[in-house]
């Protein structure tokens, strides 16, 4: 018997390091018993169920493949709890096709198994995070399918048009970079473009005004941190223009320097317009569109003139209302603090009670009875004091009173010190 | 100087801000203005005033003026500067490891001290105790040596 207790103490004694679990996201010393608790359980299976939603959504595409706009690539990430990682579907071209390769692949297979040892899984449904290879040949040879069929029916092969042909990302096959060669940038005359709105116009309304629009320099997808930086003086001159033309693929930088130019001609030229939208600029420099022709309406005024933004005037008068609230409240519960109650046990509460209602007696203008004679000392407790304060307050009326007769008997001598109570001289000859 | 703080000069003003401070702490310094320690502790206090003011007040006394002569003695001020904390218009003290638990001798060290020791008094008060701990560590309480009556 003893030897169990023994083995049983033994056991209770080893001591782990602290391990992270990412089920429960905590850190705990219990190393491999932390999994059998039922809270870890209980964490693992909600854990698991919310992954299993996700893959239900790719189980969805494996079955109807279809295809993948870039413009949704983006929303199509996905984190596999299993291998720690992101996946992302910027190069796929069809719906979770990264996905549907990931959950196949042999890592997967061997993470998902270490994560199942390591955190307590069921291992018999093992096959539900991930999918088989059966079901991957499957499913390539509907997106197979798929591609074909839509191929005769367009002009261009439908991979180039799937390809992001219009992704702002993929600037190599952009036009526009190849557009640049032809750009006649003129700083000089774009500076007389009236009434145009310093924002360029976003990216999809460029797309909708693509074909319009040839010849002009194409900035309107890169200005979306315009630099603002660059002093209004230091124009340049077309040896920037004979740059440009020079350059094959611009690098991204170049670029933005290229719609500074243009932003900051259209800045000098601006006149207070209206906002970003619609039609396009008569100039033919540059892409710049124009609100509505019609003169900026001078009642509201804007940014230039001083007024009132739009949104202040809208809430106006929930601002004010909302002001004085506050303003009100904190005054009251300076003075009074009501509905927060204080400790009643508080140092002094029935003082302050006390004196709390002869100020208000004294506001409302009635004459209080002040027993704050010249004589009032604060309850104070003394250095050399044993016993309560009241006693100490009387002590010091007693030598208060026999101070004039003492003072002349100093028998102490006297230590330089910068302050030097008679009181202290007196205490020491009476203590003797 | 500090031009934030009030400066007392006279019994009843010192009365009157001890007896209208309600439900704070109250910080009144004992010293000189041309004293070299007192202006250290009035610099800190100058700045650190507005930082407790929801629980704090904090007031100067002029221990040259003859009016104030009487507190001198009822508070046992043998040292400059010395710091004497009221609540309510009672007292608290704070053992700080020091002779003298009734008043806070000297200046301190870095406003953050400060706010500190008024915060534990305030708490200590809030709780009904007249006695607090100080919770400043030893090396950063300013040391003297008090004038024992038997020595």
């Amino acid at each position: 018997m003893n030897a169990m207790n023994e083995k049983k103490i033994n056991n209770n004694k080893k001591k782990c390091e602290f391990e992270f679990c990412k089920v429960c996201n905590l850190n705990h010393d219990k190393g491999h018993r932390h999994k059998y608790f039922p809270n870890h359980k209980k964490s693992l299976s909600a854990f698991l169920s919310r992954f299993q939603s996700k893959l239900a959504d790719i189980r969805f595409f494996l079955k109807n493949p279809s295809v993948l706009r870039p413009e949704h690539a983006s929303r199509n990430r996905f984190w596999c709890v299993f291998c720690d990682a992101d996946i992302d579907e910027i190069s796929s071209s069809f719906a979770c096709a990264n996905a549907i390769n990931h959950l196949a692949s042999e890592d997967h297979v061997k993470n998902l198994k270490h994560f199942l040892w390591k955190y307590g899984g069921e291992m018999n449904h093992m096959d539900a995070y991930r999918i088989l290879e059966a079901d991957v040949a499957k499913w390539e040879k509907n997106c197979k399918s798929l591609v074909n069929e839509a191929a005769p029916s367009n002009d261009r092969s439908n991979m180039l048009q799937v390809g992001p042909s219009n992704d702002i990302r993929n600037e190599l096959k952009n036009k526009n970079i190849n557009d640049f060669e032809n750009c006649t940038f003129d700083p000089i005359k774009s500076n007389l473009s009236n009434g145009v709105m310093p924002l360029h116009y976003f990216t999809n309304e460029y797309q909708i005004s693509h074909s319009g629009l040839s010849a002009d320099t194409n900035v309107g997808p890169f200005v979306h941190d315009a630099i603002f930086s660059i002093p209004a003086d230091a124009w340049i001159s077309n040896d920037l223009a004979v740059d440009w033309n020079s350059q094959q693929p611009l690098p991204y930088k170049n670029l933005i320097s290229s719609s500074d130019l243009s932003y900051r001609g259209v800045s000098q030229g601006y006149q207070g317009g209206g906002m970003v939208n619609g039609v396009t600029s008569s100039q033919g420099s540059h892409n710049i569109t124009q609100t509505s022709a019609t003169p900026p309406k001078k009642a509201g005024g804007n940014v230039h003139t001083g007024g009132p933004p739009p949104w202040f005037e809208a809430t106006e008068e929930n601002h004010l209302s909302a002001e004085l609230k506050p303003i009100s409240s904190s005054f009251i519960s300076l003075s009074n603090k009501p509905g927060k109650k204080l400790n009643p046990k508080r140092v002094g509460a029935a003082w302050a009670e006390r004196r709390k209602i002869e100020l208000e007696m004294e506001k409302r203008g009635e004459i209080v009875k002040s027993d704050c004679d010249d004589n009032w000392l604060p309850n104070f407790g003394r250095v050399w004091q044993s016993g309560s304060r009241k006693e100490s307050r009387k002590e010091f009326e007693k030598e208060k009173q026999k101070l004039p007769k003492v003072e002349s008997h100093s028998e102490m001598p006297l230590k330089i010190k910068p302050y030097i109570s008679k009181r202290m001289r007196r205490d020491a000859s009476e203590s003797e | 100087m500090s031009y934030v703080l009030t400066t007392l000069t006279k019994k009843k003003e010192i009365d009157s801000i001890i007896r209208d401070t309600i439900d704070k702490v109250l910080v009144l310094r004992f010293g000189r203005a041309s004293d070299a320690g007192c202006l250290h502790l009035d610099d800190l206090l100058s700045k650190s005033a507005r930082e407790v003011s929801k629980f704090a007040t904090i007031a100067l006394v002029d221990i040259d003026s003859e009016d104030v002569q009487v507190y001198i003695k009822y508070f046992d001020i043998s040292l400059i500067p010395s710091t004497i904390f009221f609540f309510n218009a009672h007292h608290m003290k704070m053992d700080s490891g020091t002779a003298d638990h009734t008043k806070w001798i000297g200046a301190f060290h870095t406003k953050q001290d400060f706010i500190d020791v008024v915060e534990a008094i305030f708490r200590g008060a809030m709780k009904g105790k007249m006695i607090v701990n100080c919770p400043l560590p030893q090396e950063r309480i300013p040391k003297y040596q008090l004038l024992y009556k038997d020595l």
